[in-house]
């Protein structure tokens, strides 16, 4: 049964969008019942998996260990910030410039960056190819330096991004907070989006905080983005033109749907919980893609060209083509999640995108279980939960911050030491190992 | 002219400490076929323990000395815990765990010395020379470097070259079944791969702290320099790695002088993306950067 549900045209497609919607659903739902801290994790936490389930492709699949995906994620970011800031009065086919437009750009900033380096990556083999997009990710981030009237040089860019009416004030206040963490040079970026929450956390309440009962989220949440998948899945530049009635509703304004849905989205909006539906729609419309390609004949082609190039080519299948395919999709999401971390962040700089970001890319994706899609999306959680956990441990222990600032780092490091020679599967290889073990037929059925 | 004739001469020392970390990566390579992205890591790291000691007795060289016993530990424990083992992983395991140690060194450092920058004194003077009444951009310390560098690059040639241990490692990079029938214990010699590289990476880490200084993050840098170096000398070669480590010293001190110092990355990345398109192999190399 099961196999016929398989093989029948289309099902597979079908059995993708029915989860990811359902993925989808629940998401939206946690993100409307929770604090608006944690809120701003899962935000995170959904555009690490973005950029990571580029990686499970490149690094996985295809068995290019890259470092460049922090730098590509610099370029959606900046494609995101300038053209939203720059452009924001140019309409295009007559809809007014948005945040789905800039994400527009953002990933076609992200193909071109992605075709320039994967027609100079893919002809390299592994230590090669990881020094290359080691260069990649430490000089590529030192351009802004070139032009600071553009690109805003080391101060960077702050963002104004088109909110749902309402949404201005706080704006504002986030951007204030994220002009206060200090401009440090720390290993794993993570400052950045770890000192927010506490910043943002004293000035938001005041604002927000008390207005919130679940229930009104929650609507406000769903009537106010508008969010069915299917509009969300024309986010992706095809489907654009068609739907670009409910994308401009989308971040702009709510006229059409009545006072109830305008007055949630003006008096209950919660900046972090737009910015993590933000975040969790282009994860899933990125997840969906991703799965598809990846349980299709592409994700075969990758792995074929990963185990053996000749044997490939033998059968037909251009193992440069192969290759190069994996960084241009890599690239696009990596894009994608540099524009929303820019959402995210409110600002663009050097600093957010640096070897620290690619690192904890990289670190995320070999934790989780760098052949499964699965296994990024547990990664970009461990990414985010992880630190929060040390400092709870340490807290209890009181730990010196010097101790407890560095330890998740610590852990990353060793972690991948020991998955790597332990686990080479990650957390999903050892958990779909152990499932192996107890139903062996299904398990050969489902990879 | 006067610029150009500074700039280049400052290069130089520049250009030693990354001939150095470069054939540091070299002699890795040539021993496991492994490129060691960890190098910064542990030279940044026993450049913390030659700081230590250097503070508690005041003592340059023995900072010095102790740094490089560090280095030959560090690379030891490396390579016996993470690197042999991982010789059974696929191929892109072994790069992965070289970033994972890379990882926890650097947090550790952070952990044990702070993440703030740190001074590391020189044992000689760090101002200009004056020559005929005119500064000119080499320093006492800078010369210190070339010389320290020079010895050390002729001690490892006489090591390598002229010894049974040389003769041994050199068989087990050249063809380690060959070298194991003819009674050559080639795990040793990976292993002591890792500890000379590890000892020239903290003479590298040492002599390059005072002029960059020395932070948990510092040297990543030199890691970007060092891998091009060593990839434009064809990553097997030890002449390759010093001729084009001054090499790149000496351009990038020209794109520091002339425009600005954080150019350096970009240039070094445009430098190692036209080798890799146009001689991947490398100029002193026959083995195959390509694979497709």
């Amino acid at each position: 049964m099961r196999d016929l549900m398989l093989r029948a045209p289309g099902s597979r497609f079908a059995i993708h969008a029915a989860v990811t919607v359902a993925i989808w659903a629940v998401l939206t739902w946690l993100n409307g019942s929770i604090e608006p801290q944690l809120s701003y994790y899962l935000a995170l936490a959904a555009m690490y998996a973005t950029a990571m389930f580029g990686m499970t492709i490149l690094v996985g699949l295809s068995g290019q260990v890259s470092l460049g995906n922090g730098a590509l994620m610099a370029v959606g970011g900046y494609v995101f910030a300038l053209t939203s800031m720059k452009w924001s009065t140019v309409p295009i086919i007559g809809v007014p410039w948005n945040a789905v437009w800039s994400m527009v750009f953002a990933g076609l900033g992200g193909v071109i960056a992605g075709v320039l380096i994967g027609a100079l990556g893919a002809r390299l083999r592994g230590p090669y190819l990881a020094g290359l997009t080691l260069g990649i990710a430490v000089g590529i981030p030192t351009i802004v330096n070139r032009f600071p009237a553009l690109l805003g040089g080391d101060e960077g860019l702050k963002l104004i991004v088109p909110y749902p009416e309402g949404g201005y004030p706080e704006a504002i206040s986030q951007q204030e907070a994220a002009e206060q963490v200090p401009a440090d040079d720390a290993f794993l970026d993570e400052f950045l989006v770890e000192e927010l929450p506490a910043d943002s956390a004293t000035s938001a309440p005041a604002d927000s905080g008390d207005l919130l009962t679940p229930e009104e989220a929650v609507s406000g949440v769903e009537s106010g983005d508008l969010l069915t998948p299917e509009e969300a899945v024309s986010g992706v530049p095809t489907d654009a033109p068609t739907d670009a009635a409910t994308d401009t509703a989308l971040v702009v304004d709510v006229p059409a749907d009545g006072v109830d849905a305008a007055a949630a989205v003006g008096s209950d909006f919660v900046l972090q919980q737009w910015q993590a539906s933000v975040a969790i729609a282009v994860a899933c419309i990125v997840g969906f893609l991703a799965i598809n390609l990846v349980s299709g004949r592409q994700g075969r082609v990758w792995q074929a060209v990963r185990d053996d190039p000749v044997a490939a080519a033998v059968v037909g299948i251009a193992p440069a083509g192969a290759k190069v395919s994996a960084f241009v999709v890599s690239s696009l999401f990596a894009a994608l999640a540099g524009a929303v971390l820019a959402q995210i962040l409110t600002f663009v700089g050097a600093g957010a995108f640096g070897l620290g970001l690619s690192l904890s890319l990289l670190v995320g994706v070999v934790l989780g279980g760098r052949m499964s899609l699965a296994g990024a999306a547990i990664g970009a959680v461990l990414l985010v939960w992880l630190p929060e956990l040390v400092d709870t441990v340490s807290g209890d222990r009181g730990w010196p911050d010097q101790i407890t600032n560095n330890a998740p780092n610590l852990l990353y490091g060793l972690l991948v030491v020991v998955v790597v020679l332990l686990a080479p599967g990650g957390i999903m290889g050892a958990v779909s190992g152990g499932w192996a073990r107890v139903r062996p037929q299904r398990a050969r059925e489902t990879r | 002219m006067d610029t150009f004739v500074n700039f280049f001469l400052g290069g130089f020392a520049n250009g030693a400490v990354i001939a150095l970390m470069a054939l540091a990566l070299v002699l890795v390579w040539r021993s496991s076929r492994v490129v060691n992205f960890a190098q910064v890591g542990q030279a940044m790291f026993t450049s913390f323990v030659g700081l230590t000691v250097v503070d508690l007795t005041g003592s340059w060289i023995l900072g010095l000395v102790i740094a490089i016993a560090a280095g030959a530990v560090l690379g030891l424990i490396i390579h016996f815990l993470v690197m042999r083992p991982v010789r059974r992983a696929d191929s892109s395991g072994a790069i992965i765990a070289t970033f994972g140690v890379l990882i926890a060194l650097q947090a550790l450092a952070a952990m044990i010395w702070g993440g703030d920058p740190r001074a590391y004194p020189t044992p000689v003077s760090y101002s200009g020379i004056t020559v005929f009444g005119r500064v000119i951009a080499i320093t006492p310390y800078d010369i210190f470097v070339i010389v320290a560098m020079v010895i050390l690059v002729l001690i490892l040639t006489i090591v390598l070259t002229r010894t049974k241990l040389g003769l041994s490692m050199r068989a087990s990079a050249f063809n380690p079944e060959v070298a194991r029938l003819s009674g050559v214990r080639v795990s040793r010699m990976l292993a002591a791969g890792w500890i000379i590289a590890g000892m020239v990476g903290a003479v590298a880490g040492v002599l390059v702290a005072p002029t960059a200084t020395l932070s948990p993050n510092s040297f990543d840098i030199f890691l970007v320099f060092a891998f091009t170096a060593a990839v434009i000398g064809g990553l097997d070669s030890l002449v390759g790695a010093v001729t084009f480590g001054i090499g790149t010293g000496l351009l990038l001190s020209l794109v520091t002088g002339y425009s600005d110092a954080s150019n350096a990355a970009l240039v070094a990345l445009i430098l190692l993306a036209l080798n890799l398109w146009f001689k991947p192999e490398g100029a002193f190399n026959h083995h195959k950067a390509r694979s497709v």
